[in-house]
């Protein structure tokens, strides 16, 4: 009867042991979008991601979150609209999905598929390259994502009847930590 | 919580028992956890008419399960759902496909969600599967794979708000006009202050002064059409004005004034020299008003121009 316990006791067990290796937290963030139109450039900074990897047998599937609204170019006008033409109001996140051996922890430098949401639409980056540091059991990743306005279909907002260019490179700087 | 259910309802039971009862215990927690919310709303054309037998589907973010509707010959849908987060997709024949990423159900109060679809081939902007799958890191399916609800954001942040969308998208036509009258505005702005050379001076004709008033009356006409457009724009509740847009607002206090006092003055310093006198008392306030109007213009227009 005992051994018949243990057995079941197992099986119910099985769960809890299949649940996730490790996680990780995004502690800090600084994300930043460059705007170019041919009067002057412009930058909009956001500190208000969130994000969260979750690694299972080998494999870790990152999560980030950031809201449209949490963009800051120093400009109220121009925020508003860029949450307008970004439908930021309708859609009020940007989500990056991604999907990264956790060997990667260890590694200098990644390459990373995205599956980034933003305006209403579905984009996928392949082999986005990203450095990688280490810092007092902290990991620091820093990167470019060569984001377009047409890849989301915006329509590019003019100022003077200029439109931007369609570039809109989003500098990424994470600090992520293990929980 | 578990354990301690067992732990009243299962003491000194053998063990078959206390299988059954972790079964039961854990049904019953399964019962209360499973509590359906509800998504509705009306699918319509841009124009308004409602669309029938459109397909709506729901898929949750956090476990990648569908449900799908279609709408009646009203352009309604209903999906009863689990509480959580969801994707949606509108579909119907003619139509380009919307996507809402981010959707909160809760079990308490009924989500409204209404679409406007917009008329063209059905598009649809996620990537194939097949795409995906030959991705060497593809975003997972797994049910481990974090979800929105890990990240800790509020409703507020997760949810969409159609009509503050649709407030920002009146703000910005009206902008947009704004910017453009201003535009067009400058150039009998200009030209009136080019004119008022042969307009003011001793040595000057009638015909000078006409088409110096002429302008400045079109200037005025313009402006009043370009402070309309951003006066009546929609404001945004909760955003603090920052940056160069404030000094764009600024310089309205000193133009918006001066282009009411100028034609005014204008009109007085007219009459005086249509009478063969000298430009006296206030009306010779005239020029230097409308230099500082005009100033006033241009600073504002480069304000929201050129990065200083």
């Amino acid at each position: 009867m005992n051994s018949k316990m243990l057995i079941v006791v197992l099986l119910v067990s099985l769960p809890v042991f299949a649940a996730a290796d490790s996680q990780w937290i995004l502690q800090q963030s600084t994300l930043t979008y460059h705007v170019s139109h041919p009067l002057h450039q412009s930058e909009g900074v956001s500190h208000g991601a969130k994000g969260k990897g979750v690694c299972h047998a080998g494999q870790c599937d990152f999560l980030i979150a950031v809201p449209v609204k949490s963009f800051d170019s120093g400009d109220s006008n121009r925020d508003l609209h860029m949450i307008q033409v970004t439908r930021g109001a309708e859609f009020p996140l940007v989500t990056v999905r991604t999907r990264l051996p956790e060997s990667d922890a260890t590694a200098s430098a990644i390459d990373a598929d995205l599956e980034i949401q933003f305006a209403g639409k579905t984009v996928q980056y392949k082999k986005v390259p990203f450095k990688v540091e280490k810092q007092s059991g902290e990991t620091h990743i820093t990167g470019i994502i060569p984001a377009t306005l047409s890849d989301f279909k915006i329509d590019p907002p003019s100022l003077l009847t200029m439109p931007v260019k369609n570039d809109i490179p989003v500098r990424v700087d994470m600090t992520w930590r293990p929980q | 919580m578990l354990r301690k259910i067992c732990r009243n309802r299962c003491k000194g039971v053998p063990g078959l028992v206390f299988l059954v009862c972790i079964s039961f215990a854990s049904a019953l927690s399964l019962t209360a956890q499973t509590t359906t919310g509800v998504v509705r709303g009306t699918v319509s054309e841009e124009s308004g008419k409602a669309v029938a037998n459109a397909s709506v589907t729901a898929t949750s973010i956090d476990t990648g399960q569908k449900q799908s509707a279609n709408t009646g010959p009203d352009g309604t849908y209903k999906l009863d759902l689990p509480p959580g987060n969801y994707r949606l997709a509108f579909e119907a024949a003619g139509f380009k496909t919307l996507e809402i990423s981010s959707a909160k159900i809760n079990g308490t109060v009924p989500e409204v969600l209404d679409a406007k679809l917009e008329k063209g081939e059905p598009v649809s902007d996620k990537p194939a599967t097949t795409q995906q799958e030959s991705l060497p890191n593809a975003p997972s399916s797994s049910t481990t794979a974090p979800s929105l609800s890990d990240l800790g954001l509020s409703l507020e942040q997760t949810q969409g708000n159609a009509r503050e969308q649709a407030l920002l998208d009146k703000r910005t036509h009206m902008l947009k006009i704004h910017q453009r009258m201003g535009l067009i505005t400058t150039i009998p702005l200009i030209a009136t202050v080019a004119i008022s050379f042969n307009a003011g001076g001793k040595n000057t004709s009638s015909a000078s002064r006409d088409l110096h008033a002429a302008l400045g009356g079109l200037t005025g006409d313009l402006y009043g059409i370009t402070a309309y457009y951003a006066i009546r724009a929609p404001r945004v509740p909760g955003t603090e004005t920052r940056g160069p847009i404030r000094f764009h607002k600024a310089m309205a206090w000193i133009h918006g004034p001066g282009m009411i006092l100028t034609p005014i003055l204008g009109i007085m310093a007219f009459d005086q020299k249509n009478n063969g006198e000298k430009v006296h008392g206030i009306a010779s306030a005239h020029n230097p008003v409308a230099i500082v109007t005009a100033g006033a213009f241009g600073a504002a227009l480069l304000s929201v121009s050129v990065k200083f």
